[in-house]
């Protein structure tokens, strides 16, 4: 009997397909061949076939010879006469690695060699006519995009002829369009990433032209910017507290770069250029340049080839869909990619560096700057490393950067480009010398008047009320002193779960707003002077680490000194607190800048109600609290911040010590001596005008080199910035704690020893902050220019992407927007496109699209459009009434007779609960939010970074910042405890169902909360089991929070 | 075919994920269930054990000063490697596996001048075998034991913590971690608990299924009545009955959606997972409820005391754990970026006061499980990223070593009282059955009953290394 075969339609997944053509050439051979049974053939095909696919392809097959050897069919190993002269088995069975084969990888086991030996054994029994491996080049994705002809048919449009002609071929039968409410809502989440409002729900417009409105929001932006961010790989910058190790700051800048270029439908390609090479193609292009965050992204403090690999790895990824990673040690194992390309690729992006360039008015760079890619060393050079190993460069072979060969044939040889003087002397452009000019005038301004008034002071000295002295030698014993060593529960109450003894410090190690301290078990003297040492760690918005005194056993009275190194405004805050309500008295407030990880030491005097604060020895503060009361403790606590104590001691105060009145000003300095804060103030003038006078002479002698000119300002403003040092190390000297004088006083003499140098090399202005190549580094090694000529490699290589004879590029980006309005993508491994992906099912229909995108001037939002309004793309996503015949065909809707239902990503689903709440707020771009904060922003305007998760967004399957093609949609029991007890969805519930107003009757607040959430009318059973519901539980509040955790709510249906 | 058995392979595949409680599912799969299908949840083979309690010690435990005390190191104090008889340990070739992330760091290199031990040691229980005096308790438990005092790796640097869950280097991708894998092969056996469980400070890859998924990454948990899970408790006003009636309308509603989407594999697992998760709401309190234990336990696990109580407690939870048949406890111990035993300077003070935390709770583990039965199927670990230099580093400081250090492993049919694999004189090299990290998780794959080969996922290739080898010599 032949073995029976049924006929395989292309319905069958590619494993059973292969089974089908397997069977079938069993068969064929059965039928037409005496000498070779099927059953050994078998052999052949089901397990030696397989094993030098996987073992000896790569090295032997279409792809590549070695040794002129061959192994893809039968035939041909015949032919070889490798296994006539028995160098096949020895090969594979030899002990000497030099020798054996496969050259790489874990040698054939026993159970391998023993199939081959078998198949040897039996006379290698073969199938006839057996097909070798496709030549590469012929690869489906390799070949250029033609827009194929669309297929004939009653469909306007394309997309529904190409499916349509599919699913008729194959009976199958399509699902209606959804009903019009569900459709506006898919249409609002896939555009805008937001739910629709009642009037664009109700709106009678046709659905086209619902389709154009949301493409015009700045909101269309704002959700396909997220979409995109996945695919580059966004992430804000992360590091070791303030080391900055990955990423680069204010990258926020090509986020909003990316929102805006879509806003605008920025061509597809010319985004691709300006990301990997707008620093070239227009230098003077502020928004051009700023596309070059995608590279800033990759920066790596510590390991350049990690960071150029991550580059390398991405940028063929996402614009190409090539595995271009495999190929690092070895030639790739499965496409036409070898280790030398690989290598000249790397060569491309091998002059880089990236560097922040100053923003209009600001001259802080960890306040902003503008994060891009630009050429530092155009002769960098490049070498192959041997097994990828960076240690071992193969000095013999010459690397030229290029693309990979087998794509070669359009690409473009690099030209050079010659940049204009702002991009490679940034410090001579106008606006960075205005701003640092004024903000040096600016300063001389402030002296002047701070002059003004230590003169006026002088004049008129005010009352005697002596500087807080030190604490006498006699002082009286302390009470409480803690090194904080080892844990003392004598002495401590730690509450909250975060509190550790560890490194001789007493931590607290988690961050937050719930209240957790540590309070002593006995009372505190009432007149005190008490020392606190400490570092805050870390922490979410506020970052608050401080000590409360005068603590009610209840906790509910208490006054409060406190630190701050919330970011904006990080101050020292006298509180006090009466019946649980704290007050934060303005008085009682100083601005100073409080580090994280440095070790501050807070001094506290209290005597009677008048309290003085200094930090670090610095006085500052001395104010009248509203009340004492006798008898209180003392608690350490960290509010929204991680801490360390490591010391505190509390003395009685000693009468004899004086306070600085509460009249006294808020911001005094370290003396009171009205002739030393004249001496401080005229000092303080002469450096600011000193250091205005240099920054002048600085611009000049720029100018001069500039223009190449020696016209002796480079010696003048040489001269004048060691005067400037003279007069700073005067005020370095005046300012200097107790230990530091010496230093600061032979810091001042080296100054002025200085005066004699005869150097005539300024200090040029800078007007970028290059990203340190190496930990070692510091800026200041860093020349104020750069090279004058970019490369122009990364230009060739943008264009080469963006060519119209690319084969991948367009065809990459439509299968991303395709995946992300239809749930599935056309390919399926979305970020290789080669030899390994089979060509898709709807490869006509993706070149079409291919084609579409690129001759529409790569216009986005035309795709789209084109989508959206297909009938494909308005299906249910219900099976209800499907034809049966269809739903057994294909129940994985290979052909689209369905929508396929999506999960709102994360961010979609934070945005909609905002907005239903009424509570989204959408101002656009800037800076990213703390990720744990409270705004009520869009969730990408949310750091996130490794460091940096909303855990909100997290539950519900963010991006993976090291790589998120596509992203993950998990069912997990943690998203509905997400979804049921967060505050988010709770205030939903609550502000939704009062904004629904007053609606008197419990149905016609049901109907309307079901059309606001689910954008659709309940049935009469459901409206049934809602007013049962309100009848239980008479909270229509809960009501509405029940249908956001409807299953159609974070569904796109 | 009928609507309702249309997603008849995302349903199979929905049925297993179920009975995985945490498990959950990727949507991906979920709707290609005939291409990706995760594994069966079933052993491949006859398992030893069930559960795997996995204690790691931030930072880098000094093996010399634990469970691989080195005499010469006392006999050489003071002396540079050279001029002792070892100096052959410093050949170049020897550094070979050595991959650098942090190039010219301050930290991680080869320390010259040998340092002392700076604590005594005995030899215990039966077997004999040496372990250090800041380890008593372990020390008598050490007939329970198989220590392993030949492992190594290949990073310098504390991304080694992500290598030995991962067996991947900070360099390289990042792949699912060893309870990510565990998590992923075998079915649950409490569908009321997460079954892969992470308390104490996570090391700073935060997530661990990686390919495999986030329904893979291991859920965080805190000793905390108020808030042991995230999103535990409703953040608002909400009273337990309107919250029950909330949940119950809700579920009402999804199931009569149902019927407008018949066979809809994703409705029908939210549906699921509400009900989990309101079942989780009051099991994982229970199970950090420790008013049941009896005072002896409490004290067992060193709950008497502050400075053992915050790991004992988790110990203590991780028992009740794994009685309610969770697959993966993992406990970091050892906070800071780095991790608490990074001991560059003041070893002695600080490896001292860190051994006392975490010895009379690990030792009380141990005990307690085998008392009641359970450690002949739990494995307990006890691991740390990477040794310390036997030369000193400043004054009274060891650096990373990765080239020799130790770990123990108990129950779960792993052999107690033996010592296995060496370093040589100096405790500098894994010389004598040298083991990479990945052996320590094939050894608990192999007791679980999975074969990491069968776990594969098509398009993520695995290397030899990955898998490691069982270490037989310790498995009864």
């Amino acid at each position: 009997m032949p073995p029976t075969f049924r006929f395989f339609t292309s319905l069958d997944t590619s494993a059973t397909f292969l089974r089908g053509w397997l069977l079938l050439t069993g068969l064929l051979l059965w039928m037409d061949t005496a000498k070779v049974s099927a059953e050994d053939a078998k052999t052949y095909l089901d397990e030696v076939k397989p094993l030098l696919r996987e073992r000896c392809y790569a090295c032997h097959g279409a792809l590549k010879q070695k040794g002129r050897l061959r192994l893809d069919t039968a035939q041909r190993i015949l032919a070889a006469e490798v296994i006539a002269n028995g160098e096949l088995l020895a090969r594979v069975t030899s002990q000497d690695p030099e020798k054996r084969m496969p050259h790489e990888g874990a040698p054939l086991k026993p159970a391998q060699i023993a199939i081959l030996r078998r198949w040897i054994d039996a006379g290698t029994p073969a199938p006839e006519n057996e097909a070798e491996e496709a030549d590469p080049k012929s690869h489906w994705a390799f070949q250029r995009i033609e827009r194929p002809p669309v297929p004939a048919g009653a469909f306007c449009n394309p997309v529904d002829a190409f499916l349509g002609a599919k699913q008729s071929g194959h009976s199958l039968k399509v699902q209606p369009e959804a009903e019009r409410s569900i459709l506006i809502r898919r249409a609002s989440l896939d555009l805008t990433g937001l739910p629709p409002t009642e009037a664009q729900l109700t709106s009678q417009a046709p659905f086209e032209e619902t389709v154009d409105r949301l493409l015009e929001s700045p909101q269309y932006g704002e959700r396909w910017g997220r979409h995109w961010m996945d695919v580059w790989r966004y992430s804000d910058w992360y590091g070791l507290g303030a080391q900055l190790r990955n990423s680069q700051k204010h990258l926020w800048h090509w986020r909003d770069w990316i929102v805006q270029s879509l806003n605008t439908d920025k061509g597809y390609d010319r985004m691709v250029e300006e990301m990997l090479a707008g620093d070239e193609i227009a230098p003077d292009d502020i928004d051009s340049v700023t596309g070059t965050g995608f590279l800033a992204r990759n920066y790596y403090l510590f390991n350049r080839t990690t960071w150029l690999d991550d580059t390398i790895e991405h940028t063929a990824k996402a614009f190409l869909g090539l595995t271009m990673n495999c190929a690092k040690c070895h030639d790739h194992k499965y496409d036409p990619i070898s280790q030398v390309d690989y290598y000249r690729f790397r060569a491309i992006f091998e002059p880089h560096q990236i560097r922040l360039d100053e923003i209009p008015g600001e001259t802080d760079f960890e306040k902003d700057g503008l994060p891009r890619a630009y050429d530092d060393q155009p002769g960098a050079e490049t070498f192959l490393h041997v097994r990828g190993d960076p240690a071992h460069p193969d000095k013999e072979t010459k690397i030229t950067p290029g693309v990979p060969a087998i794509l070669a044939g359009f690409e473009t040889p690099p030209r050079p480009v010659e940049l204009p003087l702002s991009a490679w002397a940034p410090g001579a452009r106008d606006f960075v010398r205005r701003d640092l000019l004024r903000a040096a005038e600016t300063r001389l301004a402030d002296a002047e008047q701070a002059l003004k008034k230590a003169r006026e002071a002088r004049a008129t000295p005010p009352p005697l009320q002596s500087a807080a002295a030190p604490a006498s030698p006699e002082a009286p014993a302390a009470v409480i002193t803690d090194a904080f060593d080892t844990a003392r529960p004598e002495l401590w109450t730690l509450e909250g779960p975060g509190w550790r003894y560890q490194g001789g410090s007493l931590a607290q190690l988690e961050s937050t707003r719930d209240k957790q301290f540590a309070r002593t078990k006995i009372a505190h003297p009432a007149d005190f002077d008490l020392t606190l040492k400490f570092r805050t760690t870390g922490g979410g918005t506020y970052k608050s680490v401080g000590i409360r005194f005068d603590v009610s056993h209840d906790g509910s009275e208490a006054n409060t000194v406190y630190a701050s190194a919330h970011a904006p405004g990080p101050k020292v805050q006298i509180a006090h607190t009466k019946g649980n309500q704290t007050t934060y008295p303005s008085n009682g407030k100083i601005d100073r800048p409080i580090q994280l990880n440095r070790d501050h030491e807070l001094g506290i005097r209290v005597r009677d109600r008048l309290i003085n604060v200094t930090l670090n020895g610095e006085f500052l503060l001395a104010y009248t609290l509203p009340g004492r009361a006798p008898g209180g403790l003392l608690e350490l606590f960290a509010f929204d911040a991680t801490a360390e104590f490591d010391s505190l001691e509390v003395h009685p105060l000693p009468l004899a010590v004086a306070l600085k009145d509460a009249g006294a000003p808020a911001k005094a300095g370290t003396t009171v001596d009205p002739a030393a804060a004249l001496e401080l103030a005229e000092a303080r003038v002469a450096e600011s005008e000193t250091g205005l006078r240099s920054l002048q002479a600085r611009i000049a002698a720029d100018d001069a080199a500039l223009l190449g000119k020696d016209s002796g300002a480079a010696k003048e403003a040489a001269l004048l910035e060691r005067k400037h040092a003279v007069a700073a190390a005067r005020v370095e000297l005046l300012t200097a704690e107790a230990g530091k004088v010496d230093a600061a006083m032979k810091a001042l003499a080296a100054a002025e020893k200085n005066l004699q140098n005869s150097d005539t090399a300024h200090t040029p202005v800078r007007g970028s902050f290059k990203a340190l190549e190496t930990p070692e580094h510091t800026q200041a090694q860093y020349p104020a220019t750069y090279a004058k000529v970019s490369t122009g490699r990364r230009t060739a290589l943008a264009r080469w992407i963006t060519s119209r004879e690319n084969p991948l590029t367009a065809r990459v980006a439509v299968n991303h927007i395709w995946m992300r309005h239809f749930g599935e993508p056309l390919v399926e491994t979305v970020f290789d496109f080669g030899l390994r992906a089979p060509k898709p099912e709807h490869a006509d229909l993706l070149d079409y699209l291919a084609a579409e995108l690129i001759d529409s001037g790569w216009s986005m939002k035309h795709l789209h459009r084109l989508l959206l309004t297909s009938r494909t793309w308005r299906r249910s996503s219900s099976n209800l009434g499907a034809d049966p015949q269809t739903l057994a065909a294909d129940p994985a809707n290979h052909f689209y007779w369905r929508m396929a239902p999506r999960r709102m990503e994360s961010e979609v689903l934070r945005d909609s609960l905002l907005q239903l709440g009424g509570q989204l707020d959408l101002q656009a771009g800037g800076p990213s939010l703390e990720a744990g904060g409270d705004s009520h922003r869009r969730s990408l305007y949310l750091k996130h970074s490794r460091d940096d998760q909303s855990l909100l967004l997290a539950t519900f399957d963010d991006a993976d910042i090291l790589a998120c093609y596509r992203r993950s949609e998990s069912i997990v029991p943690q998203q509905a405890l997400a979804l049921s007890n967060s505050k988010l969805s709770l205030d939903t519930g609550r502000l939704l169902a009062g904004n629904i107003g007053p609606v008197s009757d419990d149905r016609a607040f049901a109907l309307k909360a079901f059309s606001l959430v689910l954008c659709r009318a309940p049935t009469e059973e459901e409206l049934t089991a809602c007013l049962e519901f309100l009848k239980a539980v008479p909270k229509r509040d809960r009501l509405v929070h029940a249908l956001l955790n409807h299953n159609d709510f974070v569904m796109i249906r | 075919m009928n609507p309702e058995t249309s997603f008849l392979a995302s349903r199979r595949h929905f049925l297993h994920q179920a009975g995985l409680g945490f498990g959950g599912m990727a949507l991906n799969s979920l709707l290609q269930a005939e291409t990706r299908l995760p594994p069966s949840g079933k052993p491949h083979s006859t398992p030893k054990a069930k559960s795997v309690i996995w204690l790691f010690m931030r930072g880098g435990v000094s093996h010399m000063e634990s469970f691989d005390p080195k005499p010469a190191l006392n006999r050489y104090a003071g002396k540079t490697i050279e001029e002792t008889p070892y100096a052959d340990v410093l050949a170049p070739e020897r550094f070979k596996d050595l991959r650098v992330v942090v190039v010219n760091d301050a930290n991680g290199k080869t320390r010259n001048t040998i340092y002392p031990l700076q604590v005594g040691y005995q030899p215990r229980g039966q077997s004999g075998a040496l372990v250090s005096d800041w380890f008593p308790h372990l020390g008598g438990c050490v007939d329970d034991l198989a220590i392993i005092r030949s492992m190594w790796t290949t990073d310098n640097n504390h991304g080694a913590q992500v290598q030995f869950h991962s067996g991947r280097h900070m360099l390289d991708p990042r792949v699912p971690t060893i309870g990510a894998w565990v998590n992923y092969g075998l079915g649950t056996l409490n569908e009321n608990l997460p079954q892969f469980i992470n308390m104490g400070p996570r090391f700073f890859d935060k997530r661990d299924g990686h390919y495999l998924g986030p329904a893979y990454d291991a859920v965080t948990l805190k000793i905390d009545p108020q808030k042991p899970l995230d999103f535990a408790k409703p953040e608002g006003n909400v009273t337990p009955e309107e919250q029950l009636l909330g949940l119950g309308l809700t579920n009402r509603l999804n199931r009569m959606a149902a019927k407008g989407y018949p066979g809809d594999a994703i409705l029908e697992a939210r549906i699921r997972s509400y009900e989990l998760a309101y079942r989780m709401q009051t099991a994982v309190p229970d199970v950090i409820d420790f008013s049941g234990e009896s005072e002896a336990t409490k004290k067992l696990y060193g709950l008497d005391q502050q400075e053992t109580r915050p790991f004992g407690e988790q110990l203590l939870a991780a028992r009740r754990f794994v009685e309610r048949g969770v697959r993966f406890i993992q406990i970091m111990h050892g906070d800071g970026a780095a991790g608490a035993w990074d001991q560059h300077s003041k070893l002695r003070e600080n490896h001292s006061k860190l051994a006392l935390q975490v010895d009379r709770p690990a030792a009380g583990l141990l005990q307690d499980l085998k008392q009641r039965g359970l450690l002949d199927d739990t494995i307990v670990v006890f691991a740390t990223e990477f040794g310390r230099t036997p030369g000193s580093q400043g004054s009274d400081g060891r650096d990373h070593h990765p080239f020799g250090f130790s770990v123990w492993m108990a129950g779960g049919g792993i052999r107690g009282g033996i010592v296995h694999g060496a370093t040589d004189e100096l405790g500098f090299h894994a010389v004598e059955d040298p083991h990479y990290v990945t052996d320590v998780h094939a050894t608990i794959l192999r007791q679980l009953g999975l074969d990491p080969r069968a776990l594969e996922v098509p398009g993520h290739k695995r290397l030899e290394r990955d898998f490691g080898h069982p270490i037989e010599a310790i498995l009864t």
